[in-house]
């Protein structure tokens, strides 16, 4: 199974039970704005936010939990991780505190701890070690009084998704968000509103953000050798015709020129 | 040499100030000494320390290359300064980045965890092995005076070649890699610098900074000493630096004509403003000089080429780093003064060990004598005139000493309350609080103020808009009385209040909506700089140091106690409520008695303790008003209608 959830932002109400349900389990403390926050309502003491949007609508915000997450593939130390369940879970033991994964990810989840002086990233989890090995569901789905948001296999919330597009026609902007975008995403979303603004870019495309680095690194171990080896072969031509030019010129040389200093 | 210390001085004092910073940066964190947020977690840190560094200590790489694997020997003299340079550079670079990395000791994780997907990753171990061949390469010189050390160095001498070819392969890799970090944040950076070629032009640009970066410091160090600038040395490296920037203008300009991004040029934005300004710094300017031969070849307008085009490539790292980041919702990153003096200060404290190592080891074929190694004669005393000589000359260690002490007396002095700002929250001063009671398990709202309970006798809770932003706080009325101390601590908001207020507002303790306030200033009391007291001053010794037991502010603060009172002041009294007693508060304390069924609230003896007769009362009374001249005196005749 790979844990998902679909959210449908035409059946949320605000009441921002998710964002009470994910404090409790997580033992998040009581948060006060600060002068680092974004208006997107994620702190590191908030990993899931209801965003008000015009004409009273709502739109919850949390990790995407990314199919292949840039966040993972950011991270120099490998404190990212996807699971094989499906949430991206952090390692604190790991971390350096180098905010690579907050600068990766397309989103703008991961948080920073800027208050404290043994500063963290915080991000929704998705309850991972607290209650989705236990077998149960994340605490926000479970306590939604409106099943606005719904836990599942990622694959049967797309197929619901797309049968709730179908079955109530002009409703829905005609597309899951989080199908298909940056290689796809653990979170959906159907809505009736354009949900582009959770995300940095106004026009994400399909391609994993993983790929737009693979190329470079991959290249890594060539260029090394490359610029090795041009480098030797460079060395010993212009040895080599220093030394007959001496020759020539008819002073003496054994071909090692090499000066001392 | 005046030149030399003099510069000695300046930097010592940015050293100064950023030591002040750095303090507190290590005291209270990041978020009290930067600008970074949620939004934009890079900053000027990365860009500058970190990406600058790296790139402007390319000169390294660039001159060992032309020297050892392109032969030409002529510029052999320039090799160690750049190699020396180099090595600084990434030393810089790594100190910048324990100041930037949020769990600093955890630095060493990248040599056990591997990530090699990881651009970061790779650029960590790049930088790791490219010092320790920088150090390598450098030995030598340094151990040029210590025979000791003679077998090592002769050692790494026959490695050179090796050496060099590794160090350039490792260049190109880093270089090039901090461009690869940007790769995966296509929608986060604005498309006139993003670009699917950024590490081939990180590299290029890397290459024309170090040939820039060697013409400046070249120039640099040959004015501090006053030796004869190497202008026609330096001649062929601007025609290299040229060609290199031509090649850059091209990539990068092809690149935004591929990517269909030419229109962009023209935006109103002010990030396109800022791609103008770097062009011009970087390419337009040093283009100009280097392809003008009466200004190439000129010693002055070689330096302004080269400290124009090596800031113009710096902007464009920083740039990269954070300034022209498109993080939607945040505010925009602009550097805090902090920043920004940690970053000159680890540039200051480089160009100190630059200077020190230039004169104490064989960079240069001379050494230049040390400024400070004989300082001028103090001045002496003229037996016969009865008088000093000269004007006294503080010199050497103990000017510099006091340089950075008075520089980092500065910085403290500047930072202010980093505690306050490392909290990140912005002041909301309290007002007087509009409230209604709401009754919880309903969601009924009472807007008169009592009865405080509902029809079924649930409890109501106050809900208070302190700060009148429509929003408002709850306020349990038996949370407060648990958390002051219980049934005695009723006066802490019941006895401060103002005539015909029933109760303190919030705002006389909570002067901010979200910093932790007090109204008594433990700091204050403890601190050298207010009441300066030992904590047995007022905590009974032996005890724990709770204010359980502390001896009440009375004790100290006699004023507060009026002459001749008898009744027993609590702490927290101010000296006017003795008069507002009598008036307006035994109405109250009747009520109170009444409603919490307590009547011993309305006993007299309650605040008299002791004995007070009549005539005594009314004296006192009387001579408080003549004192204070507040309360007016009832003419009898009324006071008696008014009975």
């Amino acid at each position: 199974m790979k844990a998902a959830i679909l959210t449908d932002t035409t059946k949320c109400i605000g009441c921002s039970e998710c964002v009470l349900a994910c404090k409790k389990v997580n033992d998040l403390k009581s948060d006060v704005p600060r002068r680092w926050d974004t208006d997107d309502g994620l702190s590191a003491r908030n990993w899931t936010s209801v965003m008000g949007e015009p004409d009273n609508k709502f739109v919850r915000k949390q990790c995407r939990h990314c199919l292949e997450p840039a966040c993972v593939s950011a991270c120099p130390v490998g404190a990212m991780h996807k699971t094989e369940l499906g949430p991206v879970v952090y390692d604190s033991s790991k971390c350096i505190g180098c905010r690579y994964c907050m600068m990766a990810c397309p989103f703008g989840v991961p948080r920073y701890e800027w208050a404290s002086l043994v500063p963290y990233v915080r991000k929704c989890v998705l309850c991972y070690d607290t209650r989705l090995k236990q077998g149960r569901q994340p605490a926000c789905t479970e306590v939604c009084p409106t099943k606005a948001t719904i836990f599942g296999d990622r694959d049967e919330l797309l197929a619901e998704a797309h049968r709730r597009l179908r079955a109530s026609p002009g409703k829905y902007h005609n597309r899951v968000w989080g199908e298909s975008e940056v290689g796809g995403t653990s979170v959906l979303y159907i809505s009736d509103i354009d949900l582009s603004f959770l995300t940095y870019g106004e026009h994400f495309g399909d391609k994993p953000l993983t790929q737009t680095t693979r190329l470079a690194m991959e290249a890594v171990p060539f260029t090394f050798l490359g610029v090795g080896m041009a480098m030797t072969g460079l060395y010993w031509i212009i040895q080599r015709r220093m030394a007959l030019q001496a020759e020539q010129a008819g002073g003496k040389s054994d071909g090692k020129t090499e000066p001392e200093e | 040499m005046e030149r030399v210390a003099r510069l000695k001085l300046i930097l010592w004092m940015f050293v100064g100030l950023a030591a002040a910073v750095a303090t507190a940066r290590f005291l209270f964190g990041l978020g009290a000494t930067t600008h970074l947020s949620d939004g934009t977690p890079w900053g000027l840190w990365v860009g500058f320390d970190v990406m600058g560094g790296v790139a402007l200590a390319a000169g390294g790489f660039v001159v060992t290359a032309t020297v050892y694997i392109f032969k030409l020997e002529k510029y052999h003299p320039i090799v160690r300064p750049a190699v020396l340079t180099a090595f600084l550079g990434y030393v810089a670079v790594v100190v910048g980045l324990l100041f930037d990395l949020g769990l600093p000791w955890n630095i060493w994780h990248m040599m056990i965890y591997w990530n090699p997907h990881s651009p970061l990753f790779e650029v960590g171990w790049c930088v790791m092995l490219y010092l320790t061949v920088l150090t390598m390469e450098f030995f030598p010189v340094a151990a040029e005076d210590f025979s000791a050390l003679a077998r090592a160095r002769r050692f790494l001498v026959r490695f050179r070649i090796p050496l060099v070819i590794v160090g350039i392969a490792l260049s190109t890799l880093h270089q090039s890699s901090l461009g690869s970090l940007f790769l995966i944040m296509p929608y986060r950076l604005f498309p006139l610098w993003y670009s699917p070629i950024l590490p081939v032009l990180f590299f290029v640009s890397a290459v024309g900074l170090g040939l820039l970066m060697v013409i400046l410091e070249s120039h640099f160090t040959a004015y501090l000493y006053r030796r004869k600038p190497e202008t026609h040395l330096m001649n062929p490296l601007g025609v290299a630096a040229r060609w290199v920037l031509i090649l850059y203008l091209v990539l990068r300009f092809g690149d935004l004509a591929v990517r269909g991004q030419l229109h962009g040029l023209l935006g109103g934005q002010w990030q396109v403003k800022l791609f103008w300004f770097e062009i011009v710094l970087m390419l337009a300017i040093p283009l100009i000089l280097l392809f003008t031969p009466q200004f190439r070849e000129r010693t002055s307008w070689q330096w302004v080429t080269a400290a124009i085009g090596t800031s113009g490539i710096v902007l464009n790292r920083i740039d990269v780093g954070g300034l022209a980041d498109l993080s939607r919702g945040s505010r925009l990153y602009f550097p805090q003064w902090t920043e920004i003096v940690v970053s000159l200060g680890i540039v200051a404290a480089a160009t100190l060990v630059f200077l020190v190592m230039i004169e104490h080891f064989k960079v240069w074929e001379e050494r230049p004598a040390d400024p400070d190694a004989n300082p001028r004669k103090l001045p002496g005393f003229d037996k016969v005139g009865l008088t000093w000589l000269g004007t006294p000359v503080i010199a050497g260690r103990v000017k510099y000493s006091l340089a950075f002490v008075i520089a980092a007396g500065a910085g403290f002095l500047f930072l202010g309350n980093p505690r306050a700002a490392s909290q990140g929250v912005e002041p909301t001063p309290v007002h007087r609080a509009r409230g209604d009671v709401m009754y919880l398990k309903t969601g009924l709202v009472n807007h008169q103020k009592l009865p405080v309970k509902s029809a079924d006798g649930e409890e109501g809770v106050l809900y208070l808009d302190a700060d009148l932003t429509g929003y408002g706080v709850t306020f349990y009325h038996q949370r407060e009385v648990d958390r002051n101390g219980g049934q005695k601590s009723c006066v802490l908001c019941h006895h401060m209040n103002m005539p015909r207020d029933r109760n303190s507002g919030c705002y006389e303790c909570h002067r901010d909506m979200y910093l932790p306030t007090d109204s008594f200033r433990h700091d204050w009391h403890a601190s050298p700089a207010g009441a300066n007291l030992a904590c047995v001053e007022c905590h009974a010794r032996g005890y724990a140091r709770t204010s359980a037991h502390v001896k009440p502010c009375v004790d100290c603060h006699k004023h507060l106690i009026p002459s001749g009172a008898t009744i027993k002041i609590k702490t927290y009294m101010a000296p006017s409520y003795v008069d507002a007693m009598h008036q307006l508060c035994i109405g109250c304390h009747a009520r109170v008695a009444l409603k919490e069924n307590k009547p011993e609230v309305a006993r007299c003896v309650e605040c008299h303790k002791g004995k007070l007769n009549y005539a005594d009362a009314q004296n006192l009374l009387y001579r408080r008003r003549a004192l204070t001249g507040r309360l007016v005196v009832l003419p009898p005749a009324k006071a008696n209608e008014a009975k």
